[in-house]
């Protein structure tokens, strides 16, 4: 990763709907650096959709500045889509076509030649493992299959800069680890660039070289995980297991969220941590889990 | 950093015309049948009026009648196309491919004109049977026929993503179809049209169609076709230079 190389500077963006009093973007900027890894978290209707709406070109902003290699997007139609894969959050295009059919059209009218885009199909069918569905209508796919579809129609013909908008919506858990992975991998083998949107801040985590953090279209947190985490590294989590009729006695003024009925999060400073595991009868708890912030707490902690 | 450099043009073209003519593959048996029943049922209705007025008529009903279906299935259809595209987010994975939006247009429309031909077919064939007008069918009408389809596909991709709604796009264009279809000699005898009309219809690329039609499918050519043929073609170039450098996919 070359730190000086920011393949997209957002300069200042700022979108307001037609109609509409709210700011869906505001004064938004940040770099992505090519080879990084860069994660979009936030609540929903933050702006995140938005946001990379605009990165892909294909919204206008309000004001400021999408710049794709220093090039304003918007100046060129052909710049995004020669350097970006593109996964919407919801895609129609391909109903009409098998699985097969729209890998092999994608690549090619990505420049692949003929053989190179027969090739690529073949390699998305397998990376994805799509074999079952490789003959079937993308119209008659379930919700997840979909997602894997659009996922490899985005990689297809091996673009630069992937961004994706909720890849692992709807997914079941074992297909969202190998999203993960497989993106780990993409990035690692070919230096591929990746935005992506998500709600799946645990499992995103592993992958994350930089987050963003976007509450009310505003970006209001951006960095390295490891260096926004500094913020709450005094904080521990500690999450608690137990029978619903016996919930366990905690000291007073500890901040507590219910997670489940039998199921509850406490933060801890770590000043805390003795006292509060001396006041624990254990023999009401079921199991118990301490261990520091993560993502989803920086997520938290900014929205 | 490795990027490819876009298809050629027509290696895109056939790509896209693929994949829009794989919209209908399943649907093709409606399209041909209500691209052939509406103009067969004006051809019937308007033919008893005009049988009168002797084969001059008669030929303006036949073609207009053609240009009708030509409007609304082909302009009708592709601005519905393209009103849909937009609303389903569609257009947005064609927008974040390395083509040019003019060759979309023409692939779409390229595969809506394949479909609507068994139609023009059997309307052509059926219509002179039924109004017993003896066909002198021109080679020539292999180009113009395409010629008269093209500017229509233009506008309808134009009107179909200009608009919010599918719903408003498909109102506007019922009523531009209308306008085409009364304001010029386009079903009716241009002297049975008050003059004003006649006029009129020369900023209406609907009665240049008809002109161009009549002549290749009866006769006899004069230098009118020259004229139809090159007001066609420039609303061809117009409307696919508006769509290409004008028409912005992105939204508000």
């Amino acid at each position: 990763m070359n730190p000086s190389n920011p393949v997209y500077s957002i300069s200042r963006l700022t979108k307001i709907y037609p109609g509409m009093n709210t700011t869906a973007n505001d004064a938004v900027s940040f770099d992505v650096e090519q080879g990084e890894i860069f994660g979009l978290l936030g609540d929903n209707g933050a702006g995140k959709s938005t946001l990379v709406k605009q990165m892909a070109n294909l919204l206008r902003p309000t004001s400021g500045v999408v710049k794709l290699h220093g090039q304003p997007v918007q100046e060129d139609p052909l710049l995004v889509p020669r350097y970006v894969g593109y996964m919407p959050q919801t895609g129609r295009a391909l109903n009409s076509l098998t699985v097969s059919e729209a890998l092999y059209f994608t690549s090619h009218l990505r420049g692949c030649s003929r053989a190179d885009a027969k090739s690529e199909r073949e390699r998305l069918i397998q990376l994805w493992d799509l074999h079952e569905m490789r003959s079937k209508l993308c119209s008659r796919l379930s919700g997840g299959q979909q997602r894997l579809l659009q996922l490899a129609a985005a990689m297809a013909g091996q673009p630069p800069i992937l961004t994706l908008d909720e890849p692992t919506n709807e997914l079941a858990p074992q297909r969202r680890r190998h999203v993960w992975e497989t993106l780990r991998a993409e990035n690692r083998q070919r230096g591929t660039t990746i935005i992506f949107i998500t709600h799946d801040a645990i499992e995103a985590e592993k992958i994350i070289q930089q987050v963003g953090i976007m509450h009310k279209g505003r970006l209001v947190a951006i960095g390295k995980p490891s260096t926004l985490k500094k913020q709450l590294e005094q904080q521990l989590r500690l999450e608690l297991r137990f029978q619903p009729e016996s919930p366990p006695d905690l000291p007073d003024g500890l901040p507590t969220q219910k997670l489940a009925e039998d199921h509850w999060l406490v933060r801890l400073d770590q000043h805390q941590v003795e006292a509060t595991l001396s006041a624990i009868d254990l023999s009401r708890i079921d199991d118990f889990q301490l261990h520091s912030a993560t993502l989803e707490d920086l997520y938290l902690h900014y929205t | 950093m490795h990027t490819r450099l876009p298809l050629p043009l027509h290696l895109q073209f056939w790509d896209l015309f693929l994949i829009e003519l794989s919209n209908w593959r399943w649907g093709w048996r409606n399209l041909a049948l209500t691209g052939t029943v509406l103009p067969m049922f004006g051809i019937i209705l308007l033919g008893s009026f005009a049988r009168e007025l002797g084969a001059h008529a008669l030929a303006f009903v036949l073609v207009g009648n053609l240009v009708m279906a030509l409007l609304f299935e082909h302009m009708g259809k592709l601005i519905s196309h393209f009103a849909y595209m937009k609303m389903a987010g569609s257009l947005d994975y064609f927008a974040t491919l390395p083509i040019r939006k003019a060759v979309l247009i023409l692939a779409a429309s390229s595969a809506f004109f394949i479909l609507f031909l068994p139609s023009l077919v059997v309307v052509l064939a059926g219509g002179a049977w039924i109004l017993r007008l003896q066909l002198h069918l021109h080679p020539l009408a292999l180009f113009v026929i395409p010629l008269c389809a093209l500017p229509l596909a233009g506008i309808g991709a134009l009107i179909g993503v200009s608009f919010r709604t599918p719903e408003e796009a498909s109102a506007v264009g019922r009523l531009l179809t209308i306008l085409m279809l009364t304001i010029g000699p386009v079903l009716i005898p241009p002297d049975r049209l008050p003059e004003w009309l006649v006029w009129l219809g020369f900023l209406s690329p609907a009665t240049y169609a008809a002109s161009a039609l009549r002549q290749v499918l009866w006769g006899p050519f004069t230098a009118r076709l020259l004229l139809d043929a090159a007001v066609l073609s420039a609303c061809i170039l117009i409307s696919f230079w508006l769509v290409d450098r004008k028409m912005d996919w992105r939204e508000g």
